[in-house]
């Protein structure tokens, strides 16, 4: 059953079930007008969250679903107390009073009014949690990566499929409307790259520190070792230890690898990479690598090279950029990194403007000592190129949207834009670049390997 | 039929000086007017092909220009900047120089057009231009210099021809 078969199967949250549940949870006084927050009425479309993890990334998510309106959070679920402090605490600011666990397990036998489980846990624990969240009737949004192993991933879609119930992966590129624009409007339907043969993408971040603790807060070693924890410094940086995550390749390189497929719409056919801890004695993770795919496009072939540095900011902060013998488009989260140029022998882009799908960067202005800005010092340079900017604006948290489009395919309005085995093949061909990483070889990849 | 003759019936002069006159006076009220104008950025909904909002929802900035009074701008920001640092250009004359140039240009720009005091409003407006090119001197923009040395010509080649001004709202 595909995801979209899924989602249709789900129904999202009809108002007849809404009903049901609320009314054996006894949400009928819940139903009275209530004022969240931001002084919206709450209607009958209101869903009962959980957030389960509540570290940074969990953190960010919940700052982005503060904002939207009819998510009601009613609990709340980390091993660390002081972390559950912190959501209780803030949730409470924000009008909302959680209840808070320790275990997921927990959570869910006592939380009977739940409609959905947003999951910002640690990678390894993605799998566990969210298959028992679907099994137990809930919709689920986690995080990415699916799993630090591929057989954690796979279960996920697996379970999304024999419970019928949505899971959403947080690749929130894919509902971004910047991303959407460029994709199906720039790359589908104006082919404004002509035939794209390259693209490349990077995610460099200065050295940091590992993280610490509040000494107070630390957790006794029987709870952590409880939870798969083999101390306090490896629960403050999971994501540099390998039995936890899946390091910089899965972190960072996850949501960018996810791009080249999603605006390619292939996955890639082979995958050469290297890396390696070069830098921080005390990871296990690779620190710096470099891939390179082939994606076999029906036009041809095109090459992909990603590299996520953790030791440098060189290089123009975090993109992906796609390149064509009639442009070149560069996305990036950060709209200050992104741009579009128009290779000089191209057709005009005109229509394109006036449709704002494209706006013109604006000239730099000429002073008096770059007068020779234009100036060869190769003959075989080619001319500069016309720059040209995205037009689309996002106004929200970069994650808000993705969350949105979750809720609004639990009310059954609409269809998930990353449902879970729609990201297993991103995920799967961040799995290709960490095993070519490891074996030091060419890593052959077959349309098979990208489905659940 | 005397050259010398005011209001003389000399057509082709006559004409030459209705399109200076034409030319100036629109040029002055424009440029005059444009010290009222701004941009704004909007918002608006992307459109698919068929006119109706894009599926994904997005929205797009769109620069939209517009004039009011709260917009005026004298001359740039850049070169107020530069005419700052001009020991020749003392602030107690660019302050009301700057107040009152997008008003002169545009009274002198409409005076011209139709003809009133046509003699004293080119006289003015040469002078305003005379005005504009000191402080291109100072600041070394000699391609502004040449552009207004071209509209003083025009001034004075227009002020020759005043002889045979028609098509004016009063005589002089």
């Amino acid at each position: 059953m595909s995801s979209r078969e899924t989602d249709a199967k789900a129904g999202g949250l009809g108002r007849r079930r809404f009903l049901k549940t609320a009314g054996a949870a006894g949400l009928t006084l819940a139903l009275a007008p209530l004022r969240s927050a931001y002084g919206q009425t709450e209607s009958a479309d209101a869903l009962n969250i959980a957030l389960v993890g509540l570290g940074a990334q969990g953190r960010v998510l919940m700052d982005a679903m503060l904002k939207i309106p009819g998510v009601r959070f009613v609990a709340i679920c980390d091993i660390w107390p002081y972390a559950r402090t912190y959501g209780q605490r803030y949730l409470k600011k924000n009008g909302f009073e959680v209840r808070a666990y320790e275990s997921h397990r927990e959570m869910l036998e006592k939380e009977k009014d739940l409609h959905a489980v947003v999951v910002a846990s640690p990678d390894f624990w993605h799998a566990p949690i969210t298959n028992d969240c679907l099994r137990a009737g809930h919709h689920v949004y986690c995080e990415k990566m699916m799993s630090n192993t591929i057989e954690g991933a796979r279960s996920m879609v697996h379970t999304m499929r024999e419970t019928g119930k949505l899971l959403q992966i947080g690749h929130q590129r894919r509902s971004n409307p910047r991303y959407l624009v460029a994709r199906n409007r720039l790359l589908n339907e104006a082919h404004l790259l002509g035939r794209i043969t390259a693209a490349n993408a990077q995610w460099n971040r200065a050295v940091s520190a590992d993280l610490g603790w509040p000494n107070h807060t630390a957790m006794p070693a029987e709870l952590l070792a409880k939870y798969g924890y083999s101390d306090m410094h490896q629960f403050r940086n999971l994501r540099w230890f390998k039995k936890y995550g899946g390091g910089p390749l899965s972190d960072l390189g996850a949501h960018q690898i996810d791009i080249l497929n999603w605006f390619f719409d292939v996955s890639p056919s082979t995958v050469i990479a290297s890396g390696g801890k070069d830098y921080y004695p005390t990871h296990e993770w690779l620190d710096n690598a470099m891939v390179i795919y082939e994606y076999k496009l029906p036009e041809g072939m095109a090459r992909a090279f990603y590299q996520v540095q953790t030791t440098t900011s060189a290089g123009g902060g975090y993109y992906e950029q796609f390149m064509g013998t009639e442009g070149t488009l560069r996305m990036s989260e950060n709209p200050k990194y992104t741009q579009i140029n128009r290779e000089a022998a191209a057709p005009p882009w005109d229509q394109w403007i006036s449709r704002h799908l494209l706006a013109a960067a604006k000239a730099p202005a000429k002073g008096d000592d770059d007068s020779s800005a234009n100036d060869k010092v190769d003959a075989r340079e080619t001319a500069e190129l016309a720059a040209y900017y995205l037009p689309v604006v996002l106004n929200k948290a970069i994650h808000q949207p993705h969350l949105e489009n979750f809720f609004n395919a639990v009310r059954g309005k609409g269809t998930l834009n990353c449902p879970a085995d729609e990201a297993f093949k991103s995920e799967m061909a961040v799995f290709k670049a960490i095993e070519a990483v490891e074996t030091r070889s060419l890593v052959t990849c077959h349309p098979s390997d990208f489905i659940a | 039929m005397s050259e010398n003759t005011p209001n003389s019936t000399d057509s082709g002069s006559t004409l030459a000086l209705l399109v200076l006159r034409a030319w100036l006076g629109m040029r002055a009220v424009l440029t005059g007017v444009e010290k009222f104008s701004d941009s704004r950025t909007l918002q608006v909904p992307l459109l698919d092909a068929a006119g109706k909002p894009d599926s994904s929802g997005a929205m797009v900035e769109v620069t939209q220009k517009f004039y009011s009074l709260h917009s005026y701008h004298a001359i740039p920001d850049s070169m107020k900047d530069k005419f700052a640092n001009e020991p020749l250009l003392p602030v107690f004359l660019t302050t009301p120089y700057y107040a009152v140039l997008g008003w002169a240009l545009i009274a002198l720009g409409i005076a011209v057009l139709l003809g009133i005091w046509t003699r004293a409003s080119l006289f003015l407006m040469g002078l305003l231009y005379v005005s504009l090119t000191f402080g291109l001197i100072l600041i070394k923009q000699d391609g502004g210099v040449s552009w207004l040395a071209i509209h003083v010509g025009l001034v004075a080649l227009a002020l020759t021809l005043t002889k045979y001004n028609r098509f004016a709202l009063t005589r002089s």
